[in-house]
């Protein structure tokens, strides 16, 4: 009886967590008109080739996904990189300057993102990259939280023995991270992997900072465009808002393991 | 040793440690040296004049700034406990309970936490429409109301809501630490209380709730800090951006977003993102020592 | 400053490399999109060398990206709109290009433009924009609903007083709300009674008056409506204010020439004819908003900005393309513009009436009022006071003063 009533009540929790995704894709095919009249519409109607219609005739909508898929794309790519490069550092090496380097990379996990916002366009600007992709990718590659995550990683699953054991046999530095390190690290490069790109695809703060055409825009800002004080198009949003995110729950569904298994470094290392 | 050897962590480090200088450290060290000066923004920072604390005093005794602090603290709180109250039992059932199913479970859990602010808090805007939301409409079903609920413009509802909505995109992401936790636990523990007659109550109170202790404050660190710079949710909720009327659920990040971009004060605005940091590491610092402690108990 | 000094050969270089295919940017908010897609085939006409790339932002995201970029001093379109309640803000430093010095010379043009919304523009010899739209309006009314209760239109124009008995009269017969928010009733009444010179929060010289008289008896007959529950308690632009308006639950509405447009084509598409328009209140005078084109100090394309700009605002046919787009209804803000038959055409939507000629003797008699770069955050500090009063019951006076301390901070930064 306990069991069923258990069952019950998570069943329950479940729905609930899903209901807010289920009414993003029920309204996603209705218009604006039918979204807000009684009673609300609980199954998908044929709205959806009208709500796409207003998105790409509002916006250059489909280059605003090409751009939330190529600024992702690069920014996971180049993310991996770099932190593995650099957590390896941190793992394997001694250097001068080690422990006060790592500190400042802690520490600025703490800052808040808000810090930056104006002083980082100026930098931006001081570049001449405002508008340009790079401004949102090659900041968000150089993600301290992914440096953090691949040292300890490192520290914890590849062997310092087996290291050394392949430089005594005449192995090279990068020989050492490449082919020695870096095999092991699947799990903590499939887990980063997800967690960069799902953090880039859903950033909205720095582009709403330095991009400046249409074009340009990610999902998440071109969506907000059409938040207007005046005559918002809710179902054209609703289905910008699906598109935004199916991508995301496609990637969940076959990649939750490997995704939760990232979150199970970040909670491992606070424990040991 | 090798020079290659000595050579090698520096060339490995460069790449990010370019990136990271130039966009992770440099602007909030510009920031800092940007809340010493105030300057008149549509004339560019060519007119920037040196004032000392002249920012931090400033905002320090801005009654908004205040407020915003209240309501940051009032929605960490309201949002972050709840989470941990769900979370924990949640995680000890699906860990003991839920058998094969629990991956799913914990799935459909999780999945809030990956989407994008922007796409729930819109959605979120529809489902909490006063006159014709599924929410009001389903409340009105259920019990008579005098007056439908502006859950989106009344100054007093739109904070719950925000907390709802932080809620809801988070307490996966708690739920999903725990179990981790508990899975490091050995099983062999709850087995043993088992025998010694310990309900399922019993071994969760008894057993996993002193062996999370680090977990916990660990997790509720988290909370803490990811509420403090709460932004997006209130944003796109309320009308403008404002957090609603006077500002009722405006977060410290957005009333600082509000004194660069909409009031035009850069200087004060980079002071209050200073002060921010200031009590986020300071409330973690705190947090950290309790955890030592409680380690060494 | 060497770090200017970096920006400047950094752009300079950008400048040299790219000079020759560069369009001319314009910076929007929506739906004044739409203005720049009806200019775009005359422009590619005139200039097939020169496209023209607009960009479009939220309205609030939009002022927000143009301080950020005139603080940096870069990242500036060449042409930028610029809504009336930011005009102050952005007119006060030197990053927009003054319009009344060569080779403009603004000046000239200031008899094509309706008095009022050009003389906001223009401070102490300077010129920062020209005006493209205008909001003159007055009181919507569903006029079924007010003649089943059996009230002719002067007692809504008569006085304040008139409009709240007409409101009581109202809702005891029909049930439906007078207004949607009593912050309707303030925004007008504190514009009441204002001459050329004077201003709404702040007075030519910087005073602040948010606790003059005036306000108190806007806060008051905000108030009274409040207490009488003449209100729906809808916060006007929200979805729910749509759907009152579309039912009838809400039987007044003030605004800009621009709303019955807005009431046509999609707010309340199936009230036609039961609408009308009615004077203010006590003949008082009120716009609801009013863009403007301007050109940043950083442009480096100031002669092609300032053919589009008179392209835009000077233009009969393209004016009167605006205020005739479905999604824009704006209201041009160039005189020879209203001089066309179509504003002597009886508007069906509103049963008939010859609504437009109202509102262009409205607008004439507008009177010319100064902004101030605060006026954004007054307008904010006051609402937020007047919600005080009447959710939790403040005291008036203690509100106002409250204002009054909050602005007085404000005033000391730059």
């Amino acid at each position: 009886m306990r069991r069923v009533l258990a069952w019950g009540v998570m069943l329950g929790g479940v729905a609930l967590m899903l209901l807010p995704f289920w009414f993003m894709l029920v309204f996603a095919t209705h218009d604006r008109a039918a979204i807000f009249q009684l009673p609300p519409p609980l199954w998908f109607g044929d709205g959806l080739r009208d709500n796409l219609a207003i998105l790409t005739q509002r916006l250059p909508f489909w280059r605003n996904v090409g751009m939330s898929l190529y600024v992702a794309g690069m920014t996971t790519a180049l993310a991996l990189l770099l932190c593995s490069m650099a957590g390896y550092a941190f793992a394997v090496h001694r250097f001068r300057g080690q422990r006060i380097l790592f500190a400042l990379v802690v520490a600025s996990m703490m800052l808040p993102p808000y810090l930056a916002m104006v002083p980082g366009y100026l930098v931006m600007d001081a570049l001449g990259w405002v508008d340009a992709p790079r401004a949102l990718w090659l900041p968000g590659a150089a993600s301290a939280f992914g440096v953090y995550l691949m040292r300890h990683y490192i520290t914890h699953a590849v062997p310092r023995s087996l290291i050394e054991a392949a430089r005594i046999d005449g192995c090279g530095e990068w020989r050492l991270f490449w082919s020695i390190a870096l095999p092991q690290c699947r799990p903590a490069l499939s887990a980063l992997g997800l967690i960069v790109f799902v953090g880039s695809w859903n950033n909205f703060i720095a582009p709403l900072v330095v991009m400046r055409s249409m074009e340009r825009y990610p999902l998440p800002l071109a969506l907000r465009t059409l938040q207007a004080q005046l005559d918002t198009q809710w179902g054209a949003l609703m289905a910008g808002s699906a598109i935004a995110t199916v991508p995301l729950l496609l990637l969940f569904v076959f990649a939750s393991r490997r995704l939760m298994a990232g979150a199970v470094v970040v909670a491992g290392d606070e424990e040991g | 040793m090798n020079r290659a050897r000595e050579r090698a962590p520096y060339l490995f480090l460069a790449p990010f440690l370019l990136l990271f200088l130039a966009f992770g450290a440099f602007p909030p060290l510009f920031a800092a040296a940007m809340s010493l000066f105030v300057w008149d923004p549509a004339s560019g920072y060519a007119s920037a004049r040196f004032v000392g604390l002249d920012n931090y005093a400033f905002a320090l005794t801005d009654p908004w700034f205040w407020q915003s602090c209240g309501n940051t603290l009032w929605l960490a709180l309201a949002a972050g406990v709840p989470q941990h109250l769900v979370a924990l039992p949640l995680a000890f059932w699906l860990h003991r309970h839920a058998g094969r199913a629990r991956h799913w479970l914990l799935g459909a859990y999780f999945l809030p936490f990956i989407t994008a602010s922007v796409a729930v808090s819109l959605t979120f805007a529809t489902l909490f429409s006063t006159e014709y939301g599924v929410v009001n409409q389903a409340l009105r079903a259920l019990v008579r109301l005098p007056l439908a609920p502006d859950w989106l413009h009344d100054p007093a509802l739109i904070k719950p809501l925000v907390a709802l909505v932080v809620f809801w995109r988070f307490v996966g992401w708690n739920v999903l630490l725990y179990v981790t936790a508990l899975q490091s636990i050995p099983p062999t523990l709850f087995e043993a209380a088992a025998l010694d007659g310990a309900g399922s109550w019993r071994q969760f109170r008894h057993v996993a709730l002193p062996l999370l202790r680090p977990t916990i404050l660990f997790a509720a660190t988290l909370s803490l800090i990811g509420g403090l710079q709460l932004f997006e949710e209130p944003y796109i909720l309320t009308q403008d951006g404002r957090g609603g009327s006077g500002g009722a659920a405006a977060t410290t990040a957005i009333y600082l977003y509000r004194t660069a971009f909409d009031f035009g004060d850069f200087g004060t605005a980079a002071a209050m993102s200073w002060l921010l940091f200031l009590a986020i590491a300071g409330l973690s610092w705190g947090a950290h020592r309790l955890f030592r402690r409680g380690d060494a108990a | 400053m060497s770090f200017r000094t970096v920006i400047v050969l950094v752009l300079a270089g950008a400048a040299l490399c790219a000079r020759a295919a560069e369009p001319l940017t314009v910076a929007v908010y929506p739906n004044l999109d739409e203005a720049i897609r009806l200019v775009t085939p005359l422009w590619k006409q005139r200039h097939p060398d020169v496209p023209l790339r607009f960009i479009a932002r939220n309205y609030v995201d939009h002022h927000n990206a143009m301080t950020t970029a005139l603080a940096a001093g870069s990242g500036l379109p060449d042409v930028m709109a610029v809504e009336v309640s930011y005009l102050g803000r952005f007119a006060a430093g030197g990053g927009l290009t003054d319009l009344a010095a060569a080779p403009y010379q603004a000046g000239r043009l200031r008899d094509r433009f309706v008095r009022y919304a050009f003389a906001q523009a223009e401070n102490s010899g300077r010129i920062v924009a020209i005006p493209t739209d205008i909001g003159p309006g007055g009181m919507f009314y569903r006029h079924d609903l007010f003649s089943r209760a059996g009230i002719p239109e002067a007692d809504l124009a008569i006085s304040w007083e008139s409009y709240l008995g007409a409101g009581r009269k109202l809702k005891a017969t029909t049930g439906a709300f007078l207004l949607a928010h009593p912050r309707e009733i303030k925004d007008i009444v504190v514009r009441a009674g204002l001459k050329d010179g004077d201003g709404l929060y702040f007075s030519a010289t910087g005073q602040i008056l948010v606790d003059t008289p005036r306000f108190v008896r806007a806060f008051t007959l905000a108030r009274a409506a409040r207490v009488a529950g003449l209100d729906a308690r809808l916060t006007p632009y929200s979805t729910e204010w749509n759907a009152a308006l579309r039912t009838g639950r809400v039987a007044s509405q003030p605004g800009g020439a621009w709303l019955a447009g807005h009431l046509e084509d999609w707010l309340a598409p199936g009230t036609s004819g039961r609408w009308r328009v009615a004077p203010l209140p006590g003949g008082s005078g009120a716009a609801w908003g009013g863009s403007f084109y301007a050109i940043p100090a950083a442009s480096r394309n100031k002669a092609l900005a300032w053919e589009l700009i008179q392209l835009l605002t000077l233009e009969r046919s393209l004016q009167l393309a605006a205020f005739k787009a479905p999604r824009l209804n704006a209201f041009p803000a160039l005189r020879a513009a209203q001089d066309d038959p179509f504003f002597a055409q009886p508007v069906a939507f509103l049963g008939g009436q010859r609504a437009r000629l109202y509102w262009r003797d409205a607008a004439a008699s507008m009177p010319a009022l100064v902004v101030n770069r605060l006026d954004p955050l007054a307008e904010e500090v006051v609402n937020a006071e007047l919600d005080h009063v009447l959710d939790e019951g403040k005291d008036i006076a203690v509100a106002l003063a409250d204002a009054r301390r909050l602005l007085e901070r404000r005033m000391r930064r730059p």
